[in-house]
């Protein structure tokens, strides 16, 4: 059973190049959790310079993760001027109500259109409407990748590989000591919880860790090698058999997407002797290294001492052991960031500029930068 | 003979479209066995059941130590001393026979339930009743016949005065009855008054002491038990008036071929050594009393409960049913008694039900030809005269009646030549049971062959060629319909059993 | 076979899966060093207590003949609510478990009304219930997940009950001692009141019970008020052992203390079963749950070996019932 918020996430993370298969409609399956329904905001341009006017459809409109796309794009609002109806469906599961909203707001003829796809296929004959009533169409969150030729003009979504490697580009440094001094008699090992091996951005975003920590480690000067999970494992290049590696990356995935079996996998990897560092690739596998922790009590920010731990999103419990030095640091994506270069792209359309995809970089936050003003939106409880 | 405990006088009590009851009296005496005797239906157990407080009485009076009384409900009855053993057992076989035995009013320490009391209650009351039961041990592991001195037990628990045994000894062997009335006459020294349901004419004789016979929802009178013979009370349970003349010889052709022959059916004690031949056009009445095996036969020879051995030879020949399934490809279709449950599925519509049994034919590659099966339930509806508003009716909405004209539309469209008709009027009102009867000749002349199971004695009399008579789950008489009188089949269904 | 209740002895269902957690952690114990330690072993335990409370109250509808579907997403919503009035509303720790546990009685209440008094069946009543409270915990905390006070803030002590940590570090699992004491409040309920006779009494024979004058209908509701208060309890356990609390989880949840019950020696068809049975049965679950990612086997295979295990464990029931 997927859990509503990583539905939310999950989908939100889609990269474009990749979102043939599609994300919201398989990944929150089982969600019909969410409340609220549709309402729809709208706000009038100030005064802007610029009278142009967009439709911006969303997922769902509750979350805290779109809500904070709505404030980055509120910021845009009033920076350039122009005005901007949201709306979005109930529940992300509601394809065909936001199939409908996005009909809707074709005929309204707007500027331009921004959208997140709950269903990237189920958007395909809209968006051909949209062509030919010559409304331009930027994806943000999600990318559609089989859109009508000329429809969309850009995408601006997380890059979950480059997410993926941010965590252990910033994990790196605090264990190259450790790592250097790994011989094949005593080896460490680095650990990663991933919630499951089918959704495409969890499976990007685990594999641009594994991969990145597999080139710093290898340009230290060490042979790794990867075990654990059977679809990380073979699909990594440059590993070497786990005899003769000096470095073992091990992955986990519990059998279902529950806090307690993410804790079981983490407790099982963080349970060995060898093990330097574990990161959790998600909100509930990252939880499921600190429930772990709850009973081994071995993470800690000095390598000396414990275990190094990474996250990635919020939620209060990681914010909590960010804060008190359970986890050196998270990676989040930016909702805000997002929502606002969405609006940005739209306006330079509608002013004849060209734009382009905008792939958007997962943030690292730690104990010091939370409080950051382009930080601090994006993390949610 | 002791004092007059319990007298129930002109009681009266109706159910929608029959009058169970018709003032009918009863008197009980301290420490007496009386027995309450009478056909399946007489009204014996609607009258111990408005005594006990099951049903309520339309009319009449129920006196008990003097005083006029009415109960609500069986607690209210066991209060003052009037115990029902159920026919069916009773029993919780997951808890202790002490905790059966208490169950309901169990002892207490506080809020926990003192099971070392209950077991020692319980040894004390079967010491008292000379039975070596121990009461720790889970009733489910008991005998019947020990899980029955069991319910008894209860039922003197209760302080009871007065004790009905509903057909206490239906399910019990020679030995476990024996037990049984040493209990009885242990119960009528302590002059306890005693009400004693049975059909078995052998054991009416040793244990009781005066009869009552019922018939037909009426008091037929009472007899001292040592003064008549078994021909006396047969005789009281029978004697209606027949108003539909019976038939008074076999219409089936002398050369007539054997379509269905059974040779020593066994499955289980309810079917023990039966063997029987049915002929082309004949109607075969099975008759004996409930419970004597009549529908065990039949379901095991339809396969629908297993058996244990026996032969059966359809036209000739040799064939193996151990399924539904393979009756039906045989040519046999079965009527059950209980419709609701086995014949038809009342929240299908009459055309539906037709088919059932013959989908095979209506499908169109993996469709359901409708049209086809519309002509055949029409057709059906019309020979059979089955009132209904259409074919697309659902069968819940017909009445009895009706209803069995559905089941036997079905078997007639699956062509079966052998049709088993389990208690084909049960439920069913006068009018529509000789449409039934009618329609049962009918098929009988188109050269289909009936086998008829019924607690009816005059609708055995009526329709029967040939008549079966089963008691305890063995064949006790074959009898031409020439020779057929009530006497006769009444003694061979409450044949002693040796 | 005999089913025999021998008061104050284990009964011979309870000795076996005895025997199979010994087997188990032998096994697990031999497969996997990192297996063999305390920490192991408070793991199993974390993971068991949520499952151990909803088996405890399950056992009741499924000695009754019944079952109750609903404890799995039940104890998520009403964790999700309880969690709500602390996070949300500000209120103290001790009236989210309350109204927890309160949530479960009246779902139980709702269930047995269902149940007893409408005489619906109880797959279909409590299916239906389990989907209402599924979205009745979203719908009423208005959130995407709940996190209740963590053990380091001030108002995080109620995760203390299951989890003791000492100045020097070391964790005592002391939430097992208070699971024990509820095995045995518990069974004393089952085997020697009348709330657990009549229980037993009504999964034997309904109709005998009502005949010997019983209130049926007030034990059998209560059946399905025990197994909400429990849910209700196991939802104050889960949310003391993990994190956050997820709206749409819990589906699936319920499974886990039906199996371990069916483990443990409750038939499926009513009137048999032991608390203790039903906890250690639990325990098997859990044992699996934990023991197989460390003996390496991938997370799938754990869902494959547990359902095995059921298949066995009802197996045997079918064989004894047979001989």
């Amino acid at each position: 059973m997927k859990k509503k918020v990583l539905a939310v996430l999950l989908s939100a993370a889609m990269v474009l190049s990749l979102a043939a298969c599609s994300s919201g409609g398989s990944n929150d399956g089982g969600d019909d959790a969410t409340t609220g329904d549709g309402a729809a905001t709208e706000e009038k341009a100030e005064g802007g310079s610029k009278d142009y006017s967009f439709q911006m459809i969303v997922k769902s409109f509750q979350s805290t993760y779109w809500q904070a796309a709505i404030q980055g794009v509120e910021q845009a609002k009033s920076e350039l001027g122009v005005s901007v109806e949201a709306n979005g469906p109930a529940n992300e599961s509601d394809i065909a109500d936001q199939v409908q909203m996005l009909n809707d707001a074709i005929e309204k003829k707007p500027d331009g259109i921004a959208l997140a796809a709950c269903d990237t296929n189920s958007v395909i004959d809209s968006l051909t409407k949209a062509l030919e009533a010559g409304i331009p169409v930027v994806c943000f969150d999600t990318g559609v990748d089989n859109a009508p030729e000329g429809s969309v003009i850009a995408t601006i979504a997380t890059d979950n590989v480059a997410a993926g490697s941010v965590a252990a580009e910033k994990m790196f440094p605090v264990i190259e000591e450790k790592v250097k001094a790994a011989t094949a008699d005593a080896k460490v090992r680095i650990g990663e919880v991933n919630q499951d091996a089918t959704a495409l951005n969890i499976q990007q975003r685990g594999q641009g860790f594994i991969d990145k920590m597999l080139e710093l480690c290898t340009g230290a000067g060490k042979k790794v090698a990867v075990v654990g999970n059977e679809f990380y494992v073979n699909g990594t290049k440059g590993a070497v058999a786990e005899a003769e590696a000096e470095v073992i990356i091990e992955v986990g995935v519990p059998a279902q997407t529950t806090v307690d079996l993410a804790s079981t996998e983490a407790q099982k990897i963080m349970s060995k002797d060898d093990t330097i560092a574990i990161f959790g690739s998600n909100q509930v596998t990252a939880e499921g290294v600190i429930t772990a922790n709850q009973t081994l009590n071995k993470l800690s920010t000095d390598p000396e001492k414990g275990i190094i731990a990474a996250g990635f999103d919020a939620g209060t419990p990681q914010k909590e052991a960010i804060t008190n030095g359970q986890f050196i640091g998270s990676v989040t994506q930016s909702p805000l960031m997002m929502g606002y270069e969405a609006i940005v792209a739209l306006t330079k359309i509608a002013d004849g500029e060209s734009v382009s995809d905008m792939p958007m970089d997962g943030y690292w936050y730690d104990k010091d930068t939370m409080g950051d003003d382009n930080i601090a939106p994006n993390l949610y409880d | 003979m002791g004092d007059i405990i319990l007298t129930m006088k002109g009681i009266d009590k109706s159910f929608p479209g029959v009058h169970a009851l018709d003032h009918v009296d009863l008197e009980v005496r301290k420490g007496e066995v009386l027995a309450l005797m009478g056909e399946n239906g007489a009204g014996k157990s609607t009258l111990m059941k408005v005594l006990t407080g099951i049903y309520k009485k339309d009319s009449g009076t129920i006196t008990y130590e003097g005083k006029e009384v009415e109960f609500k409900n069986t607690r209210e009855a066991q209060d003052v001393g009037i115990v029902i053993v159920h026919q069916e057992l009773n029993m919780l076989g997951h808890l202790t026979v002490a905790q059966n035995l208490f169950i309901g009013r169990e002892f207490k320490k506080g809020i926990r339930i003192d099971d070392k009391k209950m077991n020692e209650e319980a040894k004390k009351l079967f010491d008292r009743l000379n039975v070596d039961i121990d009461p720790t041990e889970m009733m489910a592991n008991l005998t019947v016949g020990k899980q029955q001195m069991c319910e008894i037990a209860k039922a003197v628990s209760f302080d009871a005065k007065v004790i009905i045994f509903d057909e206490p000894s239906a399910a019990l062997t020679e030995a476990e009855i024996e037990e049984m009335f040493k209990i009885i006459r242990d119960l009528k020294e302590k002059d306890i008054a005693m009400v004693y349901i049975s059909h078995r004419m052998d054991e009416i004789k040793v244990i009781t002491d005066r009869v009552t016979v019922m018939r037909d929802g009426t008091y037929v009178g009472t007899l001292i038990t040592e003064e008549c013979t078994k021909e006396d009370i047969i005789n009281m349970m029978v004697g209606r008036v027949i108003y539909e003349e019976p038939k008074t010889e076999s219409q089936v052709p002398e050369d007539a071929p054997v379509v269905l022959k059974v040779e020593h059916l066994n499955a289980g004690r309810m079917v023990q050594d039966v063997s029987f031949e049915l002929r082309k056009g004949e109607i075969l009445g099975f008759s004996g009393l409930m419970g004597a095996g009549r529908t065990e036969t039949a379901r095991a020879l339809f396969g629908a409960d297993p058996k244990e051995s026996g032969d059966i030879y359809v036209n000739g020949k040799k064939v193996t049913i151990n399924s539904p399934q393979d009756a039906v490809e045989c040519g046999i279709g079965y009527l059950s008694e209980d419709r609701k449950r086995y014949g038809i599925v009342v929240q299908k519509t009459v055309a539906e039900n037709t088919t059932m049994a013959s989908m095979r034919n209506f499908m169109k590659g993996i469709f359901i030809n409708k049209k086809k099966e519309a002509e055949v339930a029409d057709k059906y509806v019309e020979a059979l005269a089955t009132k209904t508003p259409g074919i697309d009716q659902q069968v819940v909405n017909l009445s009895g009646g009706n209803q069995q004209k559905v089941v036997i539309a079905k078997w007639l469209t699956r062509n079966s030549d052998i049709l088993i008709f389990d208690e084909p009027t049960r439920g069913i009102d006068v009018g529509a049971k000789n449409e039934i009867y009618k329609l049962m000749n009918k098929l009988v002349q188109e050269g289909k062959s009936i086998i008829m199971i019924s607690s009816e004695m005059t609708e055995i009399l009526r329709m029967s060629d040939r008549i079966i008579v089963m008691c305890e789950g063995k064949k006790t008489g074959e009898i031409d319909i020439s020779e057929a009188k009530q006497e006769t089949i009444m003694n061979l269904a409450t044949r002693e059993c040796e | 076979m005999t089913n025999k209740k021998t008061f104050g002895r284990l009964k011979g269902r309870e000795v076996m899966v005895m025997g199979i957690i010994v087997a188990m952690i032998i096994l697990f114990s031999i497969l996997s060093p990192t297996f063999r330690t305390y920490t192991t072993f408070l793991s199993v335990l974390d993971s068991s207590y949520y499952i151990i409370l909803m088996a405890l109250g399950v056992t009741f509808p499924l000695i009754t003949g019944g079952v109750d579907l609903s404890i799995g997403t039940g104890l998520v919503s009403y964790g999700l609510i309880g969690g709500y009035l602390i996070v949300t509303m500000k209120m103290p720790v001790g009236v989210g478990i309350a109204a927890c546990i309160l949530m479960g009685i009246l779902i139980g209440l709702f269930n047995g009304a269902l149940v007893a008094l409408m005489d619906l069946p109880p797959f279909l009543a409590t299916l239906c219930t389990c989907m209402i409270t599924r979205g009745l915990g979203p719908a009423l905390s208005e959130s995407f997940g709940v996190s209740w006070p963590s053990a380091i803030s001030e108002s995080g002590a109620f995760r203390k009950i299951f989890k003791f940590t000492t100045a020097e570090g070391t964790v005592i699992p002391i939430g097992i001692v208070f699971m024990i004491i509820l095995v045995i409040i518990m069974s004393f309920v089952l085997e020697h009141t009348r709330v657990g006779r009549y229980t037993i009494a009504i999964g034997s024979n309904k109709e005998a019970t009502r005949l010997a004058g019983v209130n049926i209908k007030f034990y059998h509701v209560l059946a399905y008020v025990i197994s909400g208060f429990f849910a209700g309890l196991a939802g104050v356990a889960y949310a003391a052992t993990y994190a956050t609390i997820y709206p749409g989880s819990g589906a699936g949840f319920e499974l886990d203390a039906i199996g371990g019950a069916i483990v443990g020696g409750v038939s499926a068809t009513g009137g048999v079963g032991t608390i203790f049975g039903s906890f250690l049965g639990v325990i098997v679950i859990c044992l699996m749950k934990v023991g197989l990612p460390f003996i390496g086997l991938q997370a799938n295979w754990q869902q494959i070996f547990i359902g095995i295990i059921l298949i066995a464990a009802v197996l045997v029931d079918v064989i004894k019932k047979k001989k």
